[in-house]
């Protein structure tokens, strides 16, 4: 009876012309959007590997040049597009992509795609993500929402109740033939964009196995999608109302509810502006050391530290330039105010995540999107974690400069060049993501949600096989 | 073969139907006449365990119906006044689907013979049934019952609003039905069917069998006598 059921319904499905269309527009959708991104995708890394090398070729070819002058002169970390933003973009495009590393500052990435373009960005793109998290349940919606109203509606219910109809096989053919269809449609694009990617040489290194994590992500999603439109279809009477109910709550779920919940995380747990933020961090360095001033409080105080653990009495007598010594000292002071800092906006962030987590109750969208961006690599964990490996790797490169300064000149020598080869010398900035392994585990929580949703969906359906 | 005892069911204050007793053996057809709200659906859906008796037991075949639906249901088939198939699936593939229902499995050419038995015409064999006309689905719903094998059919005014050569060849289905031994219980307005294809003719009001006839020994004349009076007093 389920194969029977699940065949019946497949040929209804595929000579409705309405769901023909509909499949037809999802398809092309993905299809297209999978096109646009890795066509961006390309285009990006492309970029990324040319501003990559050009970079690296300018500070290497400094020349000879005081190390602190190379300080401020700077480098770049670059945050690489990685193979699965194909799939998701998430943050990417307001994240950010570049940091300037400079002596005595953390700054912010910069150079985000959203800030490229025109006001009409505001509009949206069409992307994967979008197609996936929004248009599949429409089309869930659009084939299941009069699954059984219909059969209530044109009499065929009566007919196979006196067949002897097993409502559970009945129940699962017609799950079945929802199913199929739309895991086969998402697994084909999944396949094409895997496809894509592995093809695509030097741009990252591409997994399958995330891959098929992210399907199995967006497959519990469609199956809560399902199983909750199946259910509002046993409960209604008229497929009219079954329609505006399941699309209420598509409503909800994917719309309201994650604005509903980034509003209420953000008011909780509340970021302080950027001016705030600037004014605390500026406040918190005048508390210390500047490494450019020797005549304040603190640099004097270092001064008779130094000359007592050297057991000399001049600066002179230091076996190495104190003023370099000083600068990084000073590094060290402004390194450990942007920590705790940066910390903060950490923890902040870090609440209002777990916030957001604790209301994805109320919407199976929420859990969905947060661990297709951690899959993807294109979520604030992410990002947080290529800031703070750009800023360790700032904080090596200050201390190498200052060192060489240190070492290779006297006090007051402010005109020490350091050798054209010393540059190369510095290794290059290198940021891998956190594994797949990693990010399963650091989203047990969503999981956990998830999979509440799925185990809850199934309840429903008990009710509706009861209800039918 | 179709027997209900002391059938009773009540909707709060209301008696659909009063201690119904009634035996429709194999090859007998029992026509149930009585206007709207008689109580002849009501002895239907109980048969079919739709609904649950107030009282009194409801079997097909010997078997209980509210205590193994199941079982009576496989042994039963049943054509509701309004038959509806899936509009965009052929007649073949409805009957397979219906069939599949029912735990039956039949070869395309199987399928075909009982269309042709129940008097579809070839040509509509592989047409999906969007555009039939209700003769044309009630001839699906009795190749149905042919496939089900069913030894007792239940009919709920199967020829109401069928024009009279479909409602007369209906009326020769049923006479073939009953050669193959299948008790039929049909509830009708249609006194004069009823009394052309019915061994045993019932005449119900507010509930209750009210008159019993074997078709044989009344005549259309004196039949239509008793209704009308039953139907006005």
């Amino acid at each position: 009876m389920i194969l029977k059921t699940f065949k019946k319904e497949l040929k209804e499905i595929t000579r409705d012309g309405r769901a023909r269309i509909a499949f037809s527009i999802v398809l092309v959708l993905l299809g297209s959007s999978v096109w646009i991104s890795a066509k961006r995708y390309q285009d990006t890394n492309k970029e990324y590997q040319q501003a990559l090398s050009s970079e690296r070729a300018m500070w290497d070819n400094q020349g000879e040049k005081n190390p602190h002058s190379a300080a401020h002169f700077g480098t770049y970390a670059f945050k690489p597009k990685y193979p699965l933003s194909l799939i998701d973009q998430g943050v990417d495009k307001y994240a950010g992509t570049s940091i300037f590393l400079e002596a005595h500052n953390r700054n912010e990435a910069q150079f985000s795609a959203a800030a490229d373009q025109t006001g009409l960005a505001r509009f949206g793109e069409l992307t994967p993500d979008f197609v996936l998290l929004f248009m599949v349940p429409l089309l869930i919606i659009l084939l299941a929402y009069n699954v059984f109203t219909k059969e209530r509606e044109m009499g065929t219910l009566t007919l196979l109740k006196s067949q002897g109809l097993s409502r559970v096989k009945w129940f699962t053919g017609k799950w079945l033939a929802l199913m199929v269809p739309i895991l086969s449609l998402t697994l084909v694009v999944f396949i094409l964009a895997g496809l894509v990617l592995s093809n695509l040489k030097g741009f990252g290194e591409f997994q399958w196995s995330a891959l098929g994590v992210l399907f199995l992500v967006y497959a519990a999603y469609y199956v809560v999608f399902t199983n909750v439109v199946m259910f509002i279809s046993s409960r209604a009477r008229k497929s009219g109302t079954a329609l505006v109910m399941s699309l209420s709550v598509w409503i909800l779920a994917c719309l309201a509810a994650p604005k509903a919940a980034s509003n209420f995380a953000e008011n909780e747990h509340p970021y302080p502006s950027r001016q705030e933020f600037l004014a605390m961090v500026a406040e918190d360095k005048k508390q210390g050391l500047d490494g450019h001033n020797p005549w304040s409080k603190e640099a004097k105080l270092l001064e008779q530290e130094v000359l007592k653990e050297y057991g000399v009495d001049s600066l002179h007598q230091l076996p190495f330039n104190f003023d370099a010594y000083r600068m990084q000292k000073g590094e060290e002071h402004e390194a450990e105010v942007y920590f705790k800092h940066y910390n903060y906006l950490k923890e902040q962030y870090k609440n209002q995540s777990k916030t957001y987590r604790s209301l994805a109750v109320i919407s199976p969208f929420l859990p969905t999107r947060f661990m297709s961006m951690a899959i993807a690599h294109t979520d604030y964990n992410t990002h947080w974690d290529f800031a703070d490996a750009a800023e360790e790797y700032r904080i090596l490169t200050q201390k190498f400069l200052n060192d060489n300064f240190a070492e290779n000149s006297k006090l007051g020598e402010w005109g020490y060049q350091a050798d054209a080869s010393l540059w190369q010398e510095l290794p290059a900035f290198e940021y891998d993501p956190p594994e797949l392994q990693q990010i399963v585990s650091d989203n047990r929580g969503n999981t956990a949600v998830l999979s509440f949703w799925l185990v809850g969906s199934f309840v429903l359906s008990l009710l509706s096989i009861k209800r039918i | 073969m179709i027997t209900t005892t002391n059938l009773t069911k009540k909707y709060a204050d209301h008696l659909a139907l009063n201690n119904l007793n009634l035996t429709v053996k194999p090859g007998e057809i029992y026509c149930l006449l009585g206007a709207n709200g008689a109580g002849k659906t009501t002895t239907i859906n109980l048969l079919l365990g739709f609904i649950s008796a107030s009282s009194g037991t409801a079997s097909i075949g010997g078997i209980d119906v509210s205590k193994n639906a199941l079982a009576s249901k496989k042994l039963l088939a049943y054509i509701p006044e309004n038959l509806m198939l899936y509009p965009s699936l052929t007649a073949v593939e409805n009957l397979d689907y219906f069939s599949g229902i029912a735990g039956k499995k039949f070869s395309k050419l199987a399928l075909e013979e009982f269309l042709e038995n129940a008097g579809l015409q070839a040509d509509a064999f592989h047409k999906r049934v969007e555009a039939f006309s209700k003769g044309m689905r009630q001839k699906v719903g009795i190749a149905i019952a042919l496939a089900k094998d069913a030894s007792a059919l239940l009919l709920d005014e199967p020829t109401s609003g069928l024009d009279p050569k479909a409602s007369n060849e209906f009326g020769l289905l049923l006479q073939k039905l009953k050669a193959k031994g299948i008790a039929t219980l049909m509830a009708t307005h249609d006194l004069f069917r009823a009394k052309e294809v019915a061994t045993h003719i019932g005449i119900m009001k507010n509930g209750e069998l009210i008159h019993q006839f074997v078709s044989d020994e009344i005549s259309l004349a004196d039949l239509e006598k008793v209704y009308l009076e039953a139907m006005t007093y």
